[in-house]
């Protein structure tokens, strides 16, 4: 095939999956164009579900499913697509990360588009570096890691950290600006201006959600995804060549790959052109062997030799590639960070000895260690939530839950009959529970109880149903007395008191979210009594 | 059940909203047009009581009737107004739950004011849950999709402060759409509540208002009668198709739900609220924000002196 066809082709492959990547990103949301027909509905609801399938590149992810394999011991839904990339890349060699990895493309475009690097200070960054050996030691670590009960993959692996930087970082952050330049416009006492601030936000809030979302730690993600953007600054795809674990994954399979760079050594004038264009710091070019673990196929040094000097073929004798060079030092190295993690990780007693109140799952959420084997830090089930409820951790969940979904009553509150985010998990770690079970069996994620020194009734400062109000379990978990407060000046006044019903109470947080009493709210919600736990409990029978 | 509508009719859709509230811009923003309207208020006051009596009667044509016996919906809606209806779509809770406004009343209405020449139908509630759940479950998204009208996503930039001038409220942020309307019909759901007994049409105003809403709970008769004063539906059609009886305003299951098969039609917003007490067997008197409203001149608990016509069907 013509070098410039394939060119074409690769460029064609990247923008349309990025594309895809970028559209099911935003379709996780709460389908806000689907209705229910209430003649069908009334007497049942049916669990309403988003449209598309959001999890698709997870599932093209062979990390994910494989620390899913090693740590969960199960395989994910959807698997036989990871099986599939890695036996093309059997034969083709990281043809992922140069066709398909919406991150490797941002990456590549960021490193083409105005290059910091010129002619000569680019063909030195474009050398093979021993740097190159660290996403081999990140993913030694990843895989040891996993398999002793510990799943950090998704803090690296490039589609959970992309989605996760673009859903809680970039999109929110660009949302909130134009949110923002929208209610200042539409608050004009211009008419046509008015107007104008309401029919953009009729465009933009399908696309980056309604009101003002927020995600703690969301700068945090935002800025390191600053940060490995201008990495390219240095050396163009610097995330792909030096951090990706995925990348390494793929550079481990590609070792026996039949599609091969061939050097016609006699036809090369040493140009350096290919070194200059290419991607992953490959030896393309004279006086090296091409690093088959490397090349990201991009095909630049195929289309850019002008002697035509440089092809690519399909061999059938196996064992020609070179190795892939990761060095015994990333391996030894990578071994020890990956034991070291998952036992470091559990001395905060999170999951045999203390139970953070703070600790709020999503519904449907498996016990805490297991959790901790499958959730992905993807950050789907917080994009997905229609109340923003769900954030990512900081130190709600230890250091081995960093980033690793926790509900903020204050930010929200599961509504009750809501399962969206256990249908979007990749791999389980939510369960994909039916709003029936929710709602019946019940599924609890914690519980509310009373601050007496700030509720206003309890406090003698005045009358308030706030909470009962909204407690959506029936029977009510949140139940009314009536008494007589006498007030600091002998004046009686007839309040009714709140209390909980820990029996019934779900723990969704509506309550904390209503309660008008700012600041720290006088009923909060804490993770005990929470159905995926049989330690976590308050009462003695539930 | 997801039944998907394309981006592009999505987007139509936008566009259609904000081009006709340029239009309602256009034609004179109808702020004005509604204290006028009130000026020359039907000095009459009307109640009409509609029960559906045979098993598998329609709710539409019972809404029909109920309109019709109080001179039908051209009385209240002009060719090319633009009518608001308040449903109270506050929950996220399927119809079977009485949680939110039967959509089948709501359907109805809207049929009506189109079929009077009404130029935009809109539906405005500040929801309590998400408000996309709640279009999606009280079927009032259904509803709208069906019969054209606008359903109004409470947005921020939507509510703004303004004048009340009510004995506890007098700067309040409103949801804007209520109140730029030249017809105004409140269609509240009949429902027993933690704090005020019952939740009927002026407390549905609660839906109508944003800020710290949580706060008017420690005045709440006050600010009721407040709301429903700075609202003044041209109409208010109390939905008690299904009543809830107990675990209001939430409640969550068949259990507490009542069926009455009726629906009370009133302009007096005291009347029609002590008329829908009666279905709780519950003495107007024992409601605080009615004894207020009537005290402030709201209306009139005294149902004798209105129009008072009952249909069936």
């Amino acid at each position: 095939m013509k070098a410039r066809r394939l060119i074409r082709i690769r460029r064609i492959s990247q923008g349309f999956f990025l594309a895809l990547f970028l559209f099911l990103l935003v379709q996780t949301r709460f389908p806000g164009t689907a209705y229910q027909d209430y003649s069908v509905a009334v007497t049942t609801e049916q669990d309403i579900r988003v449209g598309y399938p959001v999890t698709f590149f997870f599932e093209l992810d062979p990390l994910v499913s494989l620390t899913s394999l090693l740590s969960g011991h199960i395989w994910i839904q959807g698997v036989f697509w990871a099986i599939g990339v890695l036996l093309l890349t059997l034969v083709l060699g990281r043809f992922f990360c140069g066709f398909v990895c919406p991150l490797g493309t941002i990456h590549h475009m960021a490193s083409v588009i105005r290059p910091s690097l010129k002619r000569k200070a680019l063909i030195e960054a474009n050398q093979k570096r021993g740097s190159q050996k660290i996403k081999y030691f990140l993913l030694i670590a990843i895989l040891v890691s996993a398999l002793l009960g510990l799943n950090m993959a998704g803090i690296l692996d490039p589609i959970s950290l992309l989605f996760r930087s673009l859903a809680l970082a970039v999109f929110p952050a660009v949302g909130n600006a134009i949110k923002g330049a929208c209610d200042v416009v539409a608050s004009s006492d211009i008419k046509p201006f008015n107007l104008l601030g309401y029919a953009a936000e009729e465009i933009a809030s399908p696309l980056f959600g309604y009101g003002y979302p927020a995600f703690q730690t969301g700068w945090l993600i935002g800025a390191l995804f600053l940060v490995i953007l201008f990495l390219n600054r240095i050396r163009p795809r610097f995330w792909c060549r030096t951090l990706c674990p995925l990348g390494a994954l793929f550079g481990l399979f590609s070792r026996f790959s039949l599609l091969r760079l061939e050097k016609n050594s006699g036809a090369c004038t040493d140009c350096q052109k290919c070194t200059l264009a290419c991607q992953g710091a490959a030896s393309p070019g004279p006086g090296a062997d091409w690093d088959r673990s490397e090349c990201l196929l991009c095909f630049n040094c195929f289309a850019k030799c002008p002697e035509d000097a440089i092809t690519f073929r399909f061999r059938w004798s196996p064992a020609q590639n070179r190795g892939p060079d990761m060095g015994r030092r990333a391996v030894l190295g990578g071994l020890l960070a990956g034991v070291s993690i998952p036992f470091l990780g559990r001395l905060d007693g999170q999951v045999y000895k203390v139970s953070d109140p703070r600790l709020i799952r999503p519904p449907g959420s498996v016990e805490e260690a297991e959790f901790l084997k499958l959730c992905q830090r993807c950050g789907l089930c917080m994009k997905v939530c229609p109340t923003n409820v769900i954030n990512p951790a900081l130190g709600e969940a230890g250091m081995a839950g960093f980033w690793t979904p926790v509900l903020h009553m204050t930010q929200g509150y599961c509504e009750y009959t809501c399962t969206l985010c256990g249908s979007v998990c990749p791999t389980g770690a939510i369960r994909a529970i039916s709003g029936r079970e929710k709602v019946e069996r019940p599924i609890r994620i914690g519980s509310a109880y009373f601050d007496r020194g700030r509720c206003l009734p309890w406090s003698g400062n005045g009358p308030c149903i706030v909470c009962e109000e909204h407690c959506p379990t029936s029977p009510k978990a949140i139940y009314l007395r009536p008494h007589v407060e006498t007030g600091e000046d002998g004046k009686t006044i007839t309040v009714q008191l709140p209390y909980v019903d820990l029996k019934r109470c779900v723990g969704c947080g509506i309550c904390e979210n209503k309660c008008p009493v700012k600041g720290r709210p006088a009923i909060r919600v804490m993770a005990a009594g929470e159905t995926r736990s049989v330690r976590n409990q308050i009462l003695l029978d539930i | 059940m997801d039944d998907l509508i394309t981006r592009r009719e999505a987007m139509k859709k936008g566009l259609l909203l904000s081009g006709s509230l340029a239009l309602a811009c256009t034609g004179g923003w109808p702020g004005q047009a509604l204290s006028e309207a009130w000026a020359v208020e039907n000095k009459e006051g009307f109640l009409i009581e509609g029960v559906g009596q045979t098993p598998g009667y329609s709710v539409q044509e019972l809404t029909k009737k109920v309109f019709d016996a109080a001179g039908g919906m051209k009385k209240f809606v002009s060719k090319g107004d633009v009518v608001v209806i308040k449903p109270n779509i506050s929950w996220a809770r399927t119809p079977n739950l009485a949680a939110s406004t039967n959509p089948e009343v709501l359907e109805a209405v809207i049929t009506l004011a189109f079929n009077a020449g009404a130029k935009k139908v809109r539906i405005a509630d500040n929801t309590i849950h998400n408000a996309e759940r709640c279009f999606a479950l009280t079927g009032a998204g259904m509803v709208a999709k069906k019969t054209g009208a606008d359903l109004i996503h409470p947005r921020s930039s939507l509510i703004r402060d303004m004048k009340m001038k009510g004995h506890r409220l007098d700067v309040w942020p409103v949801f804007v759409p209520l109140v730029e309307a030249d017809t105004v019909i409140n269609l509240p759901v009949a429902k027993v509540h933690g704090l005020c007994e019952l939740t009927l049409g002026m407390k549905n105003w609660i839906g109508g208002v944003g800020g710290r809403r949580n706060a008017l709970h420690q005045d709440i008769h006050q600010t009721i009668v407040d709301l429903a004063r700075f609202f003044k539906p041209t109409v208010t059609l109390i939905d008690a198709i299904r009543i809830m009886v107990k675990n209001g305003p939430s409640g969550g299951s068949e259990a507490d739900v009542a069926v009455m098969n009726r629906l009370i039609l009133s302009n007096d917003p005291v009347a029609g609220d002590v008329s829908a007490a009666g279905l709780f067997n519950m003495a107007p008197a024992s409601v605080g924000y009615m004894v207020l409203a009537e005290k402030q001149g709201l209306g009139t608990s005294d149902l004798s002196t209105l129009t008072q016509k009952k249909v069936t069907l």
